[in-house]
């Protein structure tokens, strides 16, 4: 799918667009009803990368994320810190991702792993029960994109969020993930387990190619492979 | 810099920005006794040129210098660009135009102590508001992209109205528009002053109790949405705030140029971007930067006073270039 169509998707679920047609319920309520900063309470969304330019320090970054709940505010603007639980959420999220050492740099002199790693920590401060990223791995090196899976996989197992991950990571998101969507032009293509997801016609149906599906050596799990004769 | 620093270096700024209040009424070609300060209402020499012409021209390029570096701060932040300026809007260009017509058409009124080129200013800069609001809002919500695109859009085609009108006017007529255009706080009284104030005390209370809603957009849209921001309603309220205060500045000092792209710029790479100390910072730097230009512009020449626009401006020329040239890390 192209990226306009999958922005065009998160901004409908940030409430910053209205879907032309069809609606979006968030447990039970329809989003249209919540304000935005009940939203921000019900999901918060780590977009595929922070712009570099951003001189924001992580600590700044991260204590901005509790801006639905009152918090990040500060003596400089003539407020009290308000947000006790802020404080303990926002070191809970240092902790959980490990950006400790990093709390007083700014985010513009971060390598992108390190930038996705506060953008994360960013999130999980905002204590939502739901968590959208937008390609969280895509932009980055092979040995940081595994430290972010990792950290994901524990953000799971440890707390009790649910991910909504925007992927092309086949071999990932069948790993990682309980359901899969797969999606062609807008349309949903299939909603299914993530092993039925791994099946050659599906994959035919959705991205028009040929691969080939081999079972990982150690877990056993299907993994795309690149057919050889579609290299040129 | 920890947050307790940045708070220390801001109230270092304070002692800076009030020494300067204290020390620039005394400077100048005629160096009143000390004791005018026991005089505010005496009609002797040194108490008028103290308390009616140096102290509300202080006071006012005070509050020109804070809340054009306001505006500044708002606009770069609020549209992620660096070269943003609280003129890149229009308001500038709006109120220039209506001065040229009052000015060329030769129309002399006033109202409410307002005088025809003030009320002509405040109308334009009303004007090119509405105008690029309308724009923005026509072609569905407040993107920053067709706000500047429509501000730098309305900005051109005044500019080019003002320079046909200055080019069928009379000599005397164009001048008098170039003056102007060059920015001014010599005219400055303390009527001016109280009229001012308002629409400065109005934008500064906005904008700080939005701090942390600029923190947010000046990262993305996006962002701030998933964060909680209402994004149409904050940019909106900024974007009023911020050029309904600077049509204030306009209408009474002139569009006085560079204030508001330098003191932002300078106080970020100082104190960092987040705006709860960004905010406070380029108030007091930009009210005491402009004051001290103002002391330069009526003192530099001993014949005739220099516009002080023209003093900021050649500061700015060589800033710019500095800028262009430094690492662009600390840039909103």
């Amino acid at each position: 799918m192209p990226p306009a169509l999958l922005s065009a998707l998160i901004r409908c679920l940030l409430g910053l667009t209205q879907p032309d047609s069809g609606h979006i319920e968030i447990n039970g309520r329809p989003l249209s009803k919540l304000s935005h900063t009940e939203l921000a309470r019900q999901i918060s969304y780590v977009p595929q990368q922070l712009a570099e330019r951003i001189s924001f320090t992580a600590m700044e970054f991260i204590s901005m994320s509790r801006y639905a709940y009152g918090g990040g505010r500060g003596a400089g603007g003539g407020f009290k810190q308000t947000d006790e639980e802020g404080l303990e959420a926002t070191e809970q999220a240092i902790e959980l991702t490990g950006v400790g050492h990093l709390r007083h740099q700014a985010l513009s002199t971060m390598s992108g792993g390190e930038r996705q790693k506060v953008s994360i920590a960013a999130a999980l401060a905002q204590q939502t029960p739901t968590l959208i990223l937008d390609e969280p791995s895509a932009h980055l090196d092979p040995k940081q994109r595994d430290i972010i899976h990792d950290l994901l996989a524990k953000i799971t197992r440890e707390q009790n969020i649910s991910l909504i991950v925007i992927t092309h990571d086949l071999n990932w998101a069948s790993a990682e993930f309980d359901r899969i969507i797969g999606m062609k032009a807008g349309q949903t293509m299939v909603d299914t387990q993530a092993d039925a997801f791994m099946q050659k016609q599906t994959l035919m149906d959705i991205f028009d190619a040929d691969w080939l599906l081999h079972p990982h050596p150690e877990s056993g799990r299907p993994m795309v492979l690149p057919s050889p004769s579609q290299k040129p | 810099m920890t947050d307790h620093t940045k708070s220390k270096l801001l109230v270092a700024l304070l002692g800076i920005t009030l020494l300067c209040a204290l020390v620039t009424p005394w400077l100048g070609h005629i160096l009143p006794q000390w004791d005018v300060i026991f005089r505010p209402g005496a009609d002797d020499i040194d108490a008028i040129i103290f308390w009616q012409i140096r102290v509300p021209r202080v006071l006012l390029s005070l509050l020109a210098g804070a809340g054009l570096s306001l505006g500044g701060v708002v606009f770069q932040a609020l549209f992620r660009n660096p070269l943003a300026t609280p003129f890149t809007l229009g308001v500038a260009s709006g109120a220039s135009l209506g001065v040229t017509i009052a000015i060329v058409s030769g129309i002399h009124f006033s109202l409410l102590g307002l005088s025809g080129t003030s009320l002509a200013a405040l109308s334009g800069a009303i004007l090119s508001i509405a105008l690029v609001y309308g724009i923005a809002r026509a072609s569905g919500k407040l993107s920053p992209t067709t706000m500047l695109l429509g501000g730098v859009a309305i900005s051109f085609f005044f500019s080019s109205l003002i320079l046909l009108l200055q080019y069928l006017s009379d000599a005397g007529s164009s001048f008098r528009v170039l003056h102007w255009l060059m920015g001014d706080i010599s005219r400055a009284s303390m009527d001016s002053v109280l009229q001012l104030a308002p629409f400065i005390i109005s934008g500064v209370l906005i904008v700080s109790l939005l701090h942390r809603e600029l923190n947010l957009l000046s990262i993305t849209d996006d962002m701030a949405a998933s964060r909680g921001v209402n994004v149409d309603r904050s940019r909106q309220l900024l974007f009023f705030a911020v050029s309904l205060m600077v049509a204030g500045i306009i209408t009474v000092c002139g569009p006085i140029g560079f204030v508001g792209i330098m003191a932002p710029h300078i106080c970020r790479l100082i104190i960092g971007s987040n705006h709860r100390f960004l905010i406070p910072a380029s108030l007091l730097f930009g009210a005491t930067f402009l004051t001290l230009c103002d002391t330069l512009a009526r003192n530099i020449s001993s014949a005739a006073e220099v516009p002080v626009g023209i003093i900021t401006a050649i500061l700015g020329g060589p800033f710019f270039l500095w800028l262009l040239l430094r690492k662009n890390r600390s840039l909103p």
